[in-house]
């Protein structure tokens, strides 16, 4: 029987060959095209997403490693779009080109759910591996240091 | 603002293509074209469109690219702006490749701006017009007593209302108004405001479609390697092993296409899904013949710049006698400034789904320039450009990158060969190794300083590869033209020469975001700063002084506004107090005028030994009106990021004529953690607006290099200051 992924909650065969990035079975296979290729060797950040609610790289994680477990992309990260990170992006109008958005909300989001009162410089170390071109990093920054007030009141 | 020149505006009304509504076209201006300095249009084109539907609906069609610089937000609000539209029932639609309908689509030179904000309002005027004659028809009453608020029209006697979905139809009988008269500043909704980008709902959703993200039934997806050294080719290919793998269908050659800008020539591989093509592509066994450019050394190359520009070169323009200048000067400062190549290296690599079959062409591409796809299209699959349909996309940044379109001539390489769309992801080795490259630079400066202090005379000379010298053996070096920005600078300088210095071609050029402006801007700004320091005087003197000596009547504005920007930077970032920082901090300033706009850079910065920290940026800007006041913002920020950047270590390095650096681990852009403060400021003047996606960069490199001399006495005239070992 083939090996199985949950992805945003729902589960898929794993009907390629196994030694495939999650990111191209995401991209190419189920068409979740949020979580973007930019590197393909974990040094960009815009492929994050979630396994088991920690952040990775899905372009050198093969999607054989993740068999058996849950993966949460952009696309699910809330029911309605509502996660505290992706308010925070809209107020503070983060998004330029918007195409490592997606990556940088999966990263602060698993660092949020580590470390809901961050200090900027544990802002700072956390979103490092994240890169954007357009240079939204100063709204990013305030940004998550707003969605990590708001879900604090959640609690 | 009453606009009164019907044989200079053309609207028209279109209908048939969708029905119902009001439909809307205008023209682009051709004096604003010239007024730029871009060349005239041969005909007077409609390019955009409104559409409001009968249930109000608002379709604005944007003709220019969006790349993330927010024009497909800033124009419309422009337009809703004289609508009188209600933004919330707005939308945009990117316009598929049509200058026959939208006039120019090619975006970069910072001119959306300034060449649409008229015409957009124009039409939205025009549309509004329109409306308020339908009601006034409607309700038998004269124009003059409606007026129009919020997608209503309103009786001013009655207080009724219609609605805008309620008059579109019959607004669309009315005749298109002669003239129209233009909202001034005071009653500006959404011109000048914070409003944010229309898409950006869709951004953290992840569901906007980018180049990279089209899917069409029946795709087919590629890879590609390509020759590692300009102007090499393919000398054997053993492709078994890659045809060997499953899910591969089929291995291209794809010869050089040696126009503007088709492919550099590789190997493209089709297979059932991106990685497996990527895979494939390594199992290739490839020889190449390396061509003329093998031993292309890019640093060596810079140390033969240097000495290009420091001896006599060929004169590009004189006014005054220098020689006079310099035979009575009481001072002279020289000195040699350089720059790197630089890779764009937007987020998002290059792109596109092509489809190419027997009577048709389509493209989803992420695109400064649809027109230079079908172009270049036309020109491979020998049909006819308007044969060719380009749909386009969002772009995942671009910086002058995505104006050329090599990537997508390989895509319909693809396609022709599979007979099937195609989508072709370059991978980011192939992105940084094979691109277009920003020219490696050097520029030398003689000032000759007068014993009262004022510069005489200015020996300017530049070398650098143009973008010409690709497709024309005889362009050895930067054509005169391209250092027009140089004598034309609004420093008052009276004796003045520039020379070009040899520079051939090596590699691919084209030029990145803000273009001669990083170069220029750097050592106009630093020179500046050195002469200061020479006089003993502070740079902000000596700029103003710069800047007073300007007699020429059409550099007055110049002179003026670059003082104006000065002096907001100066103030913001308390220039003035600057000895009151710690022994380790200083403040530089620069400011310069690009793209018909002028910003003003104060960076501080610490140096500790080795080590550079930009702590903040206070950002001057004189862009006449502003239009989107986020995105503004926005732009210097991303203006500091890049330049921090190609300011301190990030360079493309080229040895046996192959680019070294290969990804972001090796061409080490900016992280976030270096991020410093940015503020901006805008002088909002109510001038004309200009645009800002490339004006930050001028000032950047030379407000960094003086705060670093500031802070350290060290003097950093080469850009990077101290490049990443690669």
């Amino acid at each position: 029987m083939a090996q199985s992924v949950t992805i945003n909650g729902e589960s898929y065969d794993i009907d390629v060959d196994t030694a495939m990035p999650l990111l191209w079975f995401l991209r190419d296979k189920l068409e979740l095209t949020g979580t973007k290729f930019g590197c393909g060797m974990a040094v960009c950040g815009a492929c994050t997403v979630h396994l088991d609610g920690e952040a990775i790289r899905s372009c050198v994680m093969p999607v054989s490693a993740v068999a058996g477990k849950s993966i949460t992309t952009i696309e699910g990260l809330a029911e309605n779009h509502d996660h505290p990170l992706q308010k925070a992006w809209l107020k503070n109008k983060v998004p330029q080109c918007g195409y490592c958005q997606a990556g940088q909300i999966m990263n602060a989001a698993s660092f949020l759910a580590k470390t809901p009162k961050p200090t900027p410089e544990q802002i700072d170390t956390a979103m490092q591996g994240n890169i954007c071109r357009c240079g939204t990093y100063q709204r990013i920054k305030v940004a998550i240091s707003e969605a990590a007030l708001e879900l604090g009141k959640e609690v | 603002m009453t606009v009164q020149n019907p044989s200079r505006r053309k609207f028209i009304k279109q209908t048939g293509a969708v029905a119902g509504g009001l439909w809307v076209g205008f023209a682009v201006p051709n004096m604003a074209m010239a007024k730029i300095g871009m060349p005239e249009q041969a005909a007077f084109n409609p390019n955009a469109f409104i559409h409001i539907a009968e249930n109000g609906d608002t379709l604005l069609y944007c003709g220019r690219c969006e790349m993330g610089q927010g024009i497909s937000t800033a124009l419309p609000a422009a337009v809703a702006d004289e609508l009188e539209a209600d933004w919330s029932r707005v939308s945009i639609k990117q316009a598929d490749g049509n200058e026959e309908l939208y006039g120019p689509q090619s975006t970069g030179g910072s001119a959306s701006i300034r060449t649409m904000y008229i015409p957009m309002r124009e039409a939205g005027a025009a549309a509004k017009a329109m409306l308020i004659a339908a009601a006034a028809k409607t309700w038998q009453v004269p124009e003059k007593d409606c007026y129009a608020n919020s997608h209503f029209v309103i009786n001013r006697k009655t207080k009724d209302k219609l609605g805008y979905g309620e008059l579109a139809s019959l607004a669309n009988t009315m005749p298109m108004p002669e003239s129209v008269t233009l909202k001034t500043k005071p009653d500006y909704k959404y011109i000048g405001k914070d409003i944010a980008r229309h898409n950006q709902g869709d951004i953290v959703k992840g569901t906007l479609t980018y180049g990279v993200d089209t899917k069409v039934p029946g795709l087919k997806y590629g890879a590609i390697v390509h020759c590692p050294v300009f102007e090499g080719k393919l000398k054997s290919l053993d492709k078994t092993a890659a045809l060997a793998m499953p899910g591969v269908e089929a291995v291209v050659e794809i010869p050089r296409m040696a126009v503007p800008f088709g492919s550099i020539g590789g190997v493209g591989v089709v297979a059932d899904n991106t990685w497996t093509a990527q895979q494939a592509v390594k199992k290739l066994k490839i020889e190449w013949d390396l061509g003329p450019n093998k031993t292309y050394d890019s640093n060596a190359y810079k140390a033969q710049l240097v000495k290009n520009v420091e001896a006599p070169a060929e004169k590009a323009a004189e006014r005054g006698d220098i020689g006079q200048a310099f035979a009575n000067a009481k001072h002279k400062v020289s000195a040699t400034y350089t720059g790197g190549h630089l890779s764009h290296s937007p987020m998002e690599p290059n792109a596109s789904v092509v489809w190419v079959q027997d009577n048709s062409c389509e493209v989803w591409a992420a695109t400064q320039s649809p027109a230079d796809i079908q172009k270049v299209l036309a020109q491979y699959l020998e049909r006819e450009p308007k044969d060719i349909l380009v749909h386009v996309t969002m772009a995942g940044g671009a910086f002058g990158r995505k104006f050329k379109c090599d990537y997508v001539q390989e895509a319909a390489a693809l396609s022709k060969a599979v007979k099937a769309p195609v989508q072709l992801t370059w991978s980011r080795e192939e992105d940084t190794t094979t691109g277009y490259y920003h020219s490696i630079n050097a520029q030398h400066i003689e000032a000759a300083i007068d014993e009262s202090g004022n510069v005489t005379g200015w020996l300017h000379r530049a070398a650098f590869m143009p973008i010409a010298s690709l497709f024309d053996d005889s362009v050895d070096r930067a054509p005169a033209r391209s250092l027009g920005d140089i004598f034309n600078h609004p420093f008052g300088i009276e004796n003045m020469r520039t020379e070009t210095g040899e520079a051939k071609r090596h590699t691919r050029i084209g030029w990145y975001r803000a273009v001669y402006a990083i170069f220029y801007g750097f050592a106009f700004g630093a020179m500046a700063d050195e002469i200061a320091h020479k006089l003993n005087t502070d740079t902000v003197t000596l700029l103003n002084r710069l800047y007073d000596n300007n007699k020429k009547p059409e550099l007055q504005e110049q002179a003026r506004r670059s003082k104006g920007a000065l002096a907001m930077a100066a103030k913001k970032s308390k220039w003035n107090q600057r000895d009151k920082l710690p022994k380790n901090q200083g403040i530089g300033i620069a400011v310069h005028y690009s793209f018909a706009s002028y910003v003003a850079m104060a960076v501080l910065v610490e140096v500790d030994g080795d080590n550079i920290k930009v702590l903040e940026v206070d950002c001057a800007v004189d862009c006449g009106q502003v239009l989107n006041l986020d995105s503004a913002r926005a732009q210097m920020e991303g203006a500091v990021v890049m330049s921090t950047a190609l300011s301190l270590r990030t360079e493309v390095v080229f040895r046996e004529g192959a680019v070294v650096n290969t990804n972001f681990h090796n061409y080490p852009v900016l992280r976030i953690n270096e991020m410093p403060k940015v503020r901006s400021h805008f002088i909002d003047n109510g001038d004309e607006p200009t645009g800002l996606g490339e004006p930050g960069l001028g000032p950047f490199p030379a407000a960094l290099s003086n705060a670093v001399f500031a802070a350290s006495g060290k003097r950093y005239r080469d850009l990077p200051f101290k490049p990443t070992s690669v």
